[in-house]
């Protein structure tokens, strides 16, 4: 009798289905599977015969998982609105998420700095030096808070169960943003802003980051398959 | 304004599902043996289909689940929640119109 619900697990881990997902669906279809087996052995049916019309019933397990992920992605506005998610809202979102994630690591850093001191801020801003470490901080904080939003894409991206794709339009359109998009710290002011033409210290590398997330994830997604695919066949 | 064009048959599965779950709580298989038995095997899930739509009410609120030991089998009990009776009170309203307005017309036509 072939075996059906690995081949299933197998496919929904290669398209991408989220872990969790991945058990609770496996699970569910197992157990249905069982209850079609039990009506057919108690129509009068053996084992074997039993087990072989639920597997006829549910269908090729490639195909059931394809139609799993389907209605997975129509479960969600995300998942059904695609091309507007992961084209349209980086373009949206980006400079809002980014803006706030970057205030708020900040305001953070001021805290656990500075106990939300200004006078001991102005000392800072008035010595180069403190300044000059103050503002790799910021930048280290703006790096970040790039990471964070391609991360965030990355996350709907799996959450939706759509393809990797899409989780890489949407990290695109945010390295094309991060470009043009720019943080200037200067003593005792701080500006967020646009502009093609940047004066920015290394505007290539802000916009690398999303890219280099997309391919973290990308690469993180192959590794659990070949693993999953290195435990099945073990 | 009043909805004049609504989605009712993408919501026939959704107000099929609560309807059910709203006489007792029960498992996925049990669901799309009864919406195939009681609909005259008109309209029937895809054997195994039922659960990302059943995951989705889920993530809406508006049914729970539980997986409980039955008879010696394990499995996932959905029941309606509060916010689930509410939608299916919409539903069936809904449908109710929509129904009704469609009888209205096909009487007409062959009277």
């Amino acid at each position: 009798m072939p075996d059906f619900i690995e081949p299933l697990r197998r496919r929904l881990v290669e398209l991408g289905c989220p872990r969790a997902q991945v058990r609770r669906l496996v699970r569910e279809v197992a157990d249905h599977r069982e209850d079609l087996t039990q009506a057919a052995v108690s129509e009068g049916l053996s084992g074997a015969d039993a087990e072989a019309r639920a597997n006829a019933s549910l269908g090729d397990p490639l195909a059931l998982a394809e139609e799993l992920m389907t209605a997975l992605r129509r479960s969600s506005w995300w998942g059904r609105h695609f091309v507007v998610t992961f084209c349209l809202l980086p373009l949206l979102d980006y400079p809002v998420l980014w803006t706030l994630l970057l205030l708020l690591q900040m305001a953070f850093g001021f805290a656990l700095g500075y106990g939300w001191n200004w006078e001991k801020l102005h000392v800072v801003a008035n010595n180069p030096v403190t300044f000059h470490h103050l503002t790799m901080a910021i930048q280290f904080m703006d790096y970040a808070a790039i990471a964070l939003v391609a991360l965030f894409f990355c996350w709907l991206a799996r959450r939706s169960a759509v393809s990797l794709k899409w989780m890489v339009t949407a990290c695109t359109v945010c390295s094309v943003v991060a470009v043009i998009m720019y943080a200037k710290f200067e003593p005792h002011s701080f500006f967020v802003g646009f502009a093609m033409n940047s004066h920015l210290h290394m505007p290539w590398f802000r916009g690398a980051i999303p890219l280099l997330v997309a391919g973290a994830m990308y690469v993180f997604q192959r590794r659990t398959t070949q693993r999953f695919r290195e435990k099945v066949a073990g | 304004m009043k909805k004049t064009n609504p989605s009712f048959l993408n919501g026939v599965p959704e107000l099929l599902v609560l309807r059910l779950l709203a006489r007792r709580e029960m498992y996925g298989y049990q669901i799309v043996e009864e919406i195939r038995t009681q609909t005259g095997e008109a309209l029937s899930f895809g054997e195994g289909c039922i659960y990302p739509y059943l995951h989705y009410l889920e993530a809406e609120k508006q049914v729970s689940s539980q997986r409980r030991e039955v008879e010696g089998r394990n499995r996932n009990y959905y029941k309606l929640t509060a916010r689930g009776r509410k939608r299916l009170e919409a539903l069936t309203s809904e449908w109710k119109r929509v129904t009704t307005g469609v009888s209205q017309l096909m009487e007409e036509q062959y009277a």
